[in-house]
């Protein structure tokens, strides 16, 4: 490619753009967007449409012309919802916590070299990698576990997953080994280390782990299908199940009331909006180049 | 077709998905009932099965459109001004019972925040916990419980007059579940009245393997060949499904009522088990319900019928003059039928109940001329069409083993369940306490507050059920309709003769088997396919394990007794 200065003197990525690349940018970005936020967009108008207006549009509804909140208020006055929801902000919560406790520790543990029996661990966690257990022996644990239809079945079943583990455990496994040589030669042990030096360096790919986790028990619903009797303890994500696809399974025998299109999409919103707005506060850890500079000095 | 009728409530995949889950559990069951395996395994009928006598109830409400003892439900416009007391004191004095059902609509409040849950508790007497499990899972759990332990006292089974949903049925049941034969067969239902006014013709389909194991969740028989948009009938020349005569004319109407222009189709489908609408036109043609028995005991699947052959030609001339709507077939249940009730498709195949007050309202909100009504299938050839028993009970409840106090206990349960319309406790189990949950409007009808509407989700109805009624407070012409379908349906509704019969075929492979023909008919319809690629599925099907099943059910069939 010619790369050669311009007449301006400036290479050609630094030249202005022309009108044409410009629009023609701005065109396709736009297309883009639309058919990005189109889905959102209809889900949102549609969640506050009336029903006679979404038959009438056939389905979703692109912009609703009479603008009713009565969706949102039926899914949040029986309770169930907004106790689904607490339910849910919970479980991603407290397991995120504790699924970050014990996949760091394990990382760490099994990146350092000379740890007693860590060959035998790593092999353990990766076999759950390839051979996952059938849904019935983990029923038969968790009940044997005395977990059955508590909270703990959604959190302790799914507390470490190997992939993240070995996500993690390689990252450890990256940092310069000066910068920890350096730290013990101050007198740090290892959880000083940990904590003070390879936590630190490591936000980025904990940020990345947290958001795996966060958005799996977020969405968990199989878990809770299997091992929850009472609905009262039952994650957001199953609660939609029921509503959205409540109304599809039956055919000829028709058990009547399929939920109201506007109440499914207010319950899709109600489940989005939570996880999709923690995004944009850990998006800057992701783009971060947190290594630069570790090893000045 | 084989499976829009027996597998439409849970589907396909769901079906295929839950034999999946058994795989592992499947072994443990035969290894439990292995003693028995050779008595259980053998097929039997319902019509060796002292089945519970028939009791009507003396001090019913009476109905303002009376009801059959063939299953005709009856109509009310409105609920009876003074409802009656079944129970005058609770039936049982304390006790803990658990239960497991399908869940259809929002989970409800749970029993300390609901006080519908507390009320109904109060009246029986006896604390219930219901685990609800959303439709689509209730399989996969359930195949979960049986394998891992801990069967609730009462569970739903839904496989009953089609595929088994649990493997080796005969074996779990005789292993796990309390055998009701012996306990409300003939005369012994009457300690139970609500129970014994539940007329035969449910109670039939509740044998497997010639033991009564199920207490009926009655429907209405048949569920009709779908629900037809009268008001662009009429405009289109033809006033009611009474004045087609054949099927010539019904192929004119259906030109007649498509207009692209307008936005507006004589048919719309969905994905899954509707095949474009292909109930109504096998009851149009005549098409058998699953099989056809003949005088020596010989079966012939309805697949392998000219009527069959005859209806899918007619559907492809149907798909080919452009009448249905174009994409539905990968439509949702739901946007079907939005599609219906704003009036861009004049004719689907959904089940009768489907028709309710909200819906007629919906639709009336759109169009004020709107008039959804049920369709009743005309002869093709001339004269009277056929109509299927396809929705004679929702599903069975199954009670797990215990001694007979417990059983005993358990039974009464289901028969304070079984309250009538009409009863307080229908009202109670149906739409919760009044104040809280519901009020009544100027003709007696209950009108559910936003609580009521949350509360009422608790599935009492699919633990045990009283004999269905048609009931449309305040649409008074939708009620009659409907009542008039079921009288003209139910007497021309085709038993299917393998409904009561177990082959273990069918119950391992009838699922997989009939995909692979239904994948075919969809494409020849579709237009993808021609007519000689369904002639060799229906071959396959038969080489694969449908001339196996065949020979099953015929081996049933002759060891039955004939009533």
């Amino acid at each position: 490619m010619d790369i050669r200065p311009s007449r301006t003197g400036r290479p050609p990525w630094m030249e202005r753009p022309s009108r044409l690349g410009r629009g023609g940018k701005i065109l396709a970005i736009s297309l883009i967007s639309v058919v990005v936020i189109y889905p959102f967009l209809a889900v949102v108008a549609t969640s506050l449409s009336s029903e006679s207006d979404i038959a009438a549009s056939g389905g979703l509804v692109i912009w609703p012309s009479h603008p009713t909140f009565d969706a949102y208020r039926y899914v949040f006055s029986g309770g169930i919802v907004s106790q689904a929801l607490w339910i849910s902000f919970l479980v991603t919560v407290v397991g995120t916590a504790l699924s970050m406790a014990a996949t760091i520790g394990m990382a760490y543990g099994l990146s350092r070299s000379g740890v007693v029996g860590g060959r035998f661990f790593l092999a353990t966690a990766l076999f759950t990698m390839l051979f996952t257990p059938g849904v019935i022996p983990m029923f038969l644990t968790v009940q044997k576990l005395g977990m059955y239809n508590t909270l703990a079945s959604l959190v302790v079943p799914s507390l470490v997953s190997a992939f993240n583990l070995v996500v993690l455990r390689s990252f450890f496994m990256g940092l310069p080994a000066e910068l920890l040589d350096a730290a013990r030669i101050d007198g740090l042990g290892d959880w000083r280390i940990l904590t003070r030096v390879v936590l630190p360096l490591s936000k980025a790919v904990l940020a990345v782990v947290a958001l795996f986790y966060a958005v799996s028990y977020w969405n968990a619903f199989f878990s809770a299908l299997l091992y929850l009797n009472d609905t009262s303890k039952w994650p957001l994500a199953l609660v939609l199940r029921g509503l959205v696809i409540g109304g599809e399974a039956t055919s000829a025998a028709n058990e009547g009331v399929v939920p109201q299109q506007a109440v499914q999409m207010a319950v899709v919103v109600v489940s989005v909006v939570p996880i999709a707005a923690i995004y944009p506060f850990l998006q800057r850890y992701f783009t971060k180049g947190v290594l630069t500079g570790a090893v000045k000095g | 077709m084989h499976t829009p009728h027996s597998l439409g409530r849970r589907g396909f995949l769901r079906g295929v998905g839950a034999a999946a889950a058994l795989a592992t559990g499947g072994s443990t069951l035969a290894a439990c009932g292995s003693g028995k395996a050779a008595t259980v395994n053998k097929a039997g009928s319902a019509a060796q099965v002292q089945l519970p006598t028939y009791t009507p109830l003396s001090n019913g409400p009476t109905p303002d459109l009376p009801g059959t003892d063939a299953g005709v439900p009856a109509g009310f416009y409105n609920y009876p001004a003074s409802p009656t007391a079944a129970f005058a004191s609770p039936p049982l004095s304390g006790g803990k019972f658990s239960a497991m059902t399908p869940l259809f609509t929002a989970p409800p409040p749970s029993r300390g925040s609901n006080p519908a849950w507390q009320a109904v508790e109060k009246k029986l007497g006896a604390s219930v916990d219901i685990t609800m499990v959303v439709g689509d899972d209730f399989d996969t759990k359930l195949s979960t419980l049986i394998a891992g332990g801990g069967l609730p006292d009462l569970i739903q089974y839904d496989g009953l007059g089609g595929v088994p949903t649990i493997s080796n049925l005969p074996q779990f049941l005789d292993s796990q579940i309390a055998d009701l034969t012996e306990l409300i067969g003939g005369d012994k239902i009457k300690a139970y009245p609500h129970l014994a006014a539940i007329p035969k013709v449910f109670w039939e389909q509740c044998t497997v393997a010639g033991r009564l194991y199920f207490l009926p969740i009655p429907r209405g028989i048949s569920a009709g060949a779908g629900l037809y948009r009268q008001d662009l009938f009429a405009a289109a020349g033809v006033n009611s499904y009474k004045d087609i005569k054949n099927s010539d004319d019904f192929l004119t109407l259906l030109k007649e009522l498509t207009n692209p222009g307008k936005d507006r189709y004589a048919l719309a489908t969905n994905a899954g088990g509707n095949y474009y609408g292909l109930p109504i036109f096998e009851q149009i043609f005549g098409v058998p319900n699953k099989w056809r028995v003949d005088g020596a005991g010989k079966l012939t699947a309805d697949i392998e019928t000219d009527e069959f052959k005859a209806a899918l030609e007619f559907m492809v001339k149907v798909a080919k003059a452009g009448c249905y709507y174009p994409g539905s077939q990968g439509w949702t249940k739901a946007k079907m039928e939005d599609a219906f009730q704003s009036g861009k498709a004049a004719l689907i195949y959904d089940g009768l109940p489907a028709l309710s007050t909200s819906v007629w309202a919906t639709a009336q909100k759109i169009d004020p001329n709107a008039r959804l009504m049920p369709f009743v299938p005309f002869g093709a050839n001339g004269g009277a069409g056929v109509a299927y028993q396809d929705n004679v009970v929702f599903a069975g409840t199954m009670l797990k083993k215990a001694d007979p106090a417990k059983l005993a206990e358990v039974l009464k349960i289901a028969d304070f369940l079984a309250a009538p319309f009409g009863t307080e406790e229908y009202l109670l189990k149906t739409y919760g306490v009044e104040g809280a949950d519901y009020t009544l409007d100027a003709n007696h009808n209950p009108v559910q507050t936003d609580q009521g509407k949350n509360d009422s989700n608790v599935t009492w109805k699919y633990v045990a059920a009283p004999q269905l009624v048609t009931y449309n407070p305040g649409v008074n012409a939708l009620t009659d309709a409907a009542h008039q379908a079921y009288s003209e349906l139910v007497p021309m509704a085709l038993p299917d003769p393998t409904a009561t019969l177990y082959s273990p075929t069918f119950g391992k492979q009838g699922v997989s088997l009939y995909k692979a023909v239904t994948d075919t008919l969809t494409q020849v319809i579709g237009g993808q396919s021609s007519m000689s690629s369904f002639d060799s599925a229906v071959k396959t099907w038969r080489s694969n394990g449908g001339d196996q099943m065949r020979s099953e059910f015929e081996q049933a069939y002759a060891n039955a007794p004939k009533s």
